[in-house]
């Protein structure tokens, strides 16, 4: 294999492996915020529960996370907006990492609401802090691939023009073959 | 004009035209990303509104109905007359939760009496065994106990679940609760001792437990409506609590 046939094996996976991470990402929000969305209160609870925000913000905070997560989710799974989408993801994602850490290191114990709850732990649960912050920062490096090399294959961005949108046209970086032929190996 | 300007002016023509058509592709991706941004963010505000209206606390009412504290640690809070539907609501003065179903429906409830709909009865219990979460709630529930006067009572009910201590530490500590008393406005000079010296704490702690066996609550709030649990996605609604306790009524 040579390394212009890598090269294009790499250009033919990318926007591949972009659409796993949209599918993945976009799949645990419109989950995580599903669960939630029914029950405001709890939700609220929860991000109380961290003791980060002042009563006011995590109220506000707890109504507004939920439809956030979903339609975040929703935008990476179509592939609408998918750089803006993967930032908010993977900046909320790195909120939650910060959140998790805050409560461990102030010796909260709690559950950390992530998929609905009231940030309660049960009786004889433990927290599970680091498994949380591990996850979480999993779906951070996803969502920072997506900004890297948006929007993947079946992204409703590229029917509808936007895919070189929010980022130079002619930089085509995305190496999914659909870029200006003559690139292809370069 | 020469051969060659011809040529210029042509490719310069195509140019201008590639330009224009560029400047318009863009224009229009622009135009489909502005609104793609804004039905998203349109969803969003939608969502936050809908959660934030269905979790409107009610406006409690001036005058609130009658309240009995019964010395086994049942409050009781009804209109002359009122037996039935009797709605039970299990607190525990530490719970998150519990402050916020406080937060949320306890106007709804109060109303609820005062308009003479159902019967209302609250059981303070204490629901946390690890500490010090335990000795937290039983300092308050015990220091509850020392107020029997019903309307008095429950503005340190009131008060109790909005100065909840932080989950983390020792919290509630009993001169924080003679204060909270005070700031209330209970007079009682017996109060002070009976929050000092812990008067209540065991029957607290047995109330609890009687209850937690008796009446099969798992956790806390739960909210009972003629002895059936009521889903936490109705008793944080305020209007399908109202409309559930009123359907009961019937």
């Amino acid at each position: 294999m040579n390394a212009s046939e890598a090269s294009r094996n790499a250009r033919w996976a990318i926007p591949w492996v972009t659409t796993a991470a949209r599918l993945v990402l976009g799949g645990v929000l419109i989950v995580a915020g599903g669960l939630k969305i029914g029950n405001p209160s709890e939700s609220v609870v929860a991000v109380r529960a961290y003791e980060l925000l002042p009563d006011a913000v995590a109220t506000t905070v707890g109504y507004g996370l939920p439809i956030v997560e979903v339609v975040v989710g929703l935008l990476l799974i179509i592939g609408l907006m998918t750089r803006v989408a993967a930032v908010v993801a993977a900046l909320l994602m790195l909120a939650f990492v910060f959140g998790i850490a805050w409560a461990w290191a102030n010796g909260l114990r709690i559950d950390c609401g992530c998929f609905g709850g009231g940030g309660q732990l049960g009786a004889g649960q433990e927290p599970t802090y680091l498994v949380d912050i591990l996850r979480d920062f999993g779906f951070v490096l996803l969502g920072a691939w997506i900004v890297r090399f948006p929007p993947g294959r079946y992204a409703l961005d590229r029917p509808l023009g936007l895919a070189g949108l929010d980022h130079p046209i002619g930089e085509e970086e995305n190496g999914d073959g659909q870029g200006r032929p003559g690139e292809v190996g370069a | 004009m020469g051969k060659g300007d011809r040529a210029k002016s042509a490719r310069e023509k195509i140019a201008q035209q590639r330009a224009a058509d560029q400047a318009r592709e863009r224009r229009k991706k622009l135009v489909t990303y502005v609104t793609a941004g804004a039905v998203a963010l349109a969803a969003v505000g939608a969502g936050w509104w809908y959660a934030a209206s269905r979790s409107q606390a009610e406006q409690a009412a001036e005058t609130l109905a009658p309240i009995t504290v019964n010395p086994e640690g049942d409050v009781v809070m009804a209109k002359e007359g009122v037996t039935k539907p009797v709605v039970d609501i299990y607190v525990d003065y530490q719970c998150p939760a519990c402050r916020e179903l406080e937060r949320v429906s306890g106007a709804t409830f109060k109303n609820l009496a005062a308009e003479g709909v159902a019967k209302v009865v609250y059981h303070p219990i204490t629901i946390f065994s690890q500490e010090p979460l335990h000795s937290n709630s039983v300092r308050a529930g015990a220091a509850s106990r020392c107020v029997t006067d019903g309307p008095k009572w429950m503005a340190f009910n009131d008060a109790l679940f909005e100065h909840q201590p932080s989950e983390s530490g020792e919290g509630f500590k009993v001169d924080e609760l003679v204060k909270l008393g005070k700031d209330v406005g209970i007079t009682d000079p017996g109060f002070e001792n009976c929050v000092t010296s812990q008067t209540y704490a065991k029957a607290q702690a047995d109330y609890s437990k009687k209850i937690g066996d008796e009446h099969k609550i798992e956790g806390t709030p739960t909210v009972k409506v003629d002895g059936v649990v009521l889903d936490n996605s109705v008793a944080f609604t305020p209007q399908e609590l109202r409309e559930t306790i009123t359907e009961a009524a019937k």
